[in-house]
């Protein structure tokens, strides 16, 4: 079943025409990765798709009922989550009650938020402390653990690994692992190693369309018809 | 010091909105001049369906509710807008209904004077039980002798500043539990990122709707005790938009997004107005009186020190709360309460004890 189809997708920033017929699908259980330059569209693909920045041509579908120009919490309380870039949780709020505000749409919230906290000790020692006081690994943890905590069907995930060290990454990835056991995931991830690691399948943007496309077992950033993509 | 509990409260009702979802209320004094117009005008007998003699207690949340109900109508034109735009359309909202009031001859045969009420003194307690309410009232008030038979008597004033202490007080602990509740953790999302508010699920415009509306029945509670206390009304002392300016300055003095914090910026202004007084205990008639002739004579850079002080301390509060102002918002951001909980690392009655029980050790 398809989880999410965006079909000869424009949108646009006031004038500036970012996704120029951008099309993509991507099946339930599966974890696809974005990847391409900087500025390519990537982050509005998923600020489309869950209805932050809404198209001006195209239809988006999502598990099947097309959500072009639904408002994001009407999206969102269908099963869409987004983990968004710079890990921006509310920081004046503790790392509880981020959990516990995005929890409000699941069955069982308080369920959910054992499961995060086991999912990520070191959310649990630091329930009661604000968000904004965590770092920055920290920070994308829970950034992650509030995405999973609504019971979502799919997870838009931007840039999980930028401005992380490398250990911190690797705690990271592992966590979008488990996260993706029972949730569909698309990935933008400027680390085309960890996109290609971590994801089933992956999509090439290049100046708001896709350009390439397939499976990422075996790819390469060396691979030719990669590399003309990813280098300026 | 009655003064500190309404504008307190109101400013409390400001900080309700602005400190917690970030949408700062320029044109707060219309809740709080509906609030105030609405006890004058019921007392009188003036508001059709509400017979003269009612309780205040009854107008007064009759007036609060009102009030919520015209917060809806301003917020939802003013949700629609974001940041300055949203503070510059409440406020042209608040400056229209202010101009209509000034001109409402309904309210008095002078209605840019303002309205007064004409009967008996407005009591707080429970309605219709005598013995459970105190009537208040600058002049107007209730006096106690003898209170419980413990020999203190207290004045109209004081039972007063009591009976309106405990409308405040229950008024304070309705909004704190309300930002400690699930809808307060939104509106505290909203304030943080509201696009990421509304990505995790919430219709924030409902949320930031429903905020307005609360806020506006505190506010004009707070104009409602005013006027119970004042017993009169003008449009300049409610409506204008130098009222909503009151509870931004003390609000930003006492911490935005603290709550209590505006009751602590209030006392803090109005002691330096009182400090600054040109009534008997302001410091210039202290100085007028208890300074030797020859001292007051004496020269500061070229002018009389009784002159300097005519000119520069005498009832120059305005002036120096200007300058506070400016050194708060340069220098200490987050206002008494805010700062105090950064230092403190959380709440004062939650971190105090244990700081204070580190410090006797």
């Amino acid at each position: 079943m398809t989880a999410l189809e965006l079909d000869g997708v424009h949108t646009y920033y006031g004038e500036s025409h970012i996704l120029q017929g951008l099309s993509l699908s991507v099946e339930a259980g599966e974890i696809v990765a974005l990847v391409g330059r900087n500025g390519v569209g990537k982050t509005t693909t998923l600020r489309t798709a869950l209805g932050l920045t809404p198209p001006r041509e195209g239809t988006v579908r999502f598990d099947g009922t097309d959500v072009t120009g639904m408002e994001p919490h009407e999206i969102a309380a269908r099963g869409m989550g987004w983990v968004p870039e710079e890990r921006r949780v509310f920081s004046h709020l503790t790392v509880a009650e981020n959990l516990r505000v995005a929890a409000h749409s699941a069955a069982d919230p308080d369920a959910r938020i054992a499961e995060a906290y086991e999912l990520f000790p070191a959310l649990d020692r630091f329930a009661d402390k604000e968000a904004g006081d965590l770092s920055g690994g920290q920070q994308q943890m829970l950034a992650i653990a509030r995405g999973m905590v609504g019971d979502n069907d799919l997870l838009l995930v931007d840039e999980p690994s930028e401005g992380l060290a490398p250990q911190i990454v690797e705690d990271v990835v592992e966590a979008l692992r488990a996260a993706s056991a029972d949730t569909t995931m698309v990935l933008v991830e400027q680390n085309f190693r960890l996109a290609m690691d971590l994801a089933d399948r992956f999509y090439l943007v290049d100046h708001g369309v896709v350009v390439e496309e397939g499976e990422t077992a075996g790819v390469t950033s060396d691979d030719e018809r990669i590399r003309r993509y990813l280098t300026a | 010091m009655v003064v500190v509990l309404y504008m307190g409260l109101f400013a409390m009702s400001f900080d309700f909105v602005s400190g917690y979802t970030g949408y700062l209320s320029f044109g707060h004094a219309a809740f709080y001049g509906t609030g105030a117009y609405f006890v004058v005008l019921a007392a009188n007998g003036q508001v059709p369906g509400i017979p003269g003699g009612t309780p205040f207690m009854i107008t007064l949340v009759l007036g609060a509710v009102l009030a919520g109900l015209l917060a809806l109508v301003i917020g939802s034109v003013s949700f629609r807008l974001t940041g300055v735009y949203f503070a510059m359309i409440t406020l042209g909202f608040a400056q229209v209904i202010y101009e209509l009031i000034r001109s409402w001859g309904y309210v008095s045969t002078n209605p840019t004077e303002g309205a007064t009420v004409s009967g008996d003194a407005l009591a707080i307690g429970v309605p219709y039980v005598d013995a459970l309410s105190l009537d208040v009232g600058r002049l107007t008030g209730e006096s106690v002798e003898n209170l419980l038979g413990l020999g203190i008597d207290l004045s109209a004033t004081v039972v007063s500043y009591y009976a309106l202490g405990i409308v405040v007080v229950v008024c304070y602990f309705a909004m704190q539990r309300i930002v400690h509740s699930p809808f307060g953790r939104v509106m505290i999302a909203i304030r943080e990122n509201e696009e990421r508010a509304r990505a995790v699920g919430y219709a924030t415009y409902r949320f930031k709707l429903a905020a307005f509306a609360v806020s506006g029945f505190f506010g004009a509670i707070a104009g409602g005790i005013f006027a119970a206390y004042s017993r009169s009304v003008a449009p300049d002392g409610t409506f204008y938009f130098l009222v909503t300016a009151d509870a931004l300055i003390t609000t930003i003095v006492g911490g935005f997004g603290t709550l209590a914090g505006p009751i602590y910026g209030t006392l803090f202004n109005q002691g330096l107005e009182d400090v600054l007084s040109t009534e008997s205990g302001g410091i210039a008639t202290l100085l007028r009186e208890g300074l030797p002739a020859s001292a007051l004579e004496a020269d500061l850079f070229g002018v009389s020190l009784e002159l300097f002080v005519n000119t520069a301390v005498d009832g120059r509060a305005p002036l120096y709360l200007g300058i506070v102002f400016v050194l708060f918002v340069l220098f200490v951001p987050n206002g008494i309460l805010g700062t105090l909980r950064d230092r403190l690392g959380g709440t004062v009655g939650k971190r105090l004890p244990d700081h204070l029980r580190r410090y006797l050790r």
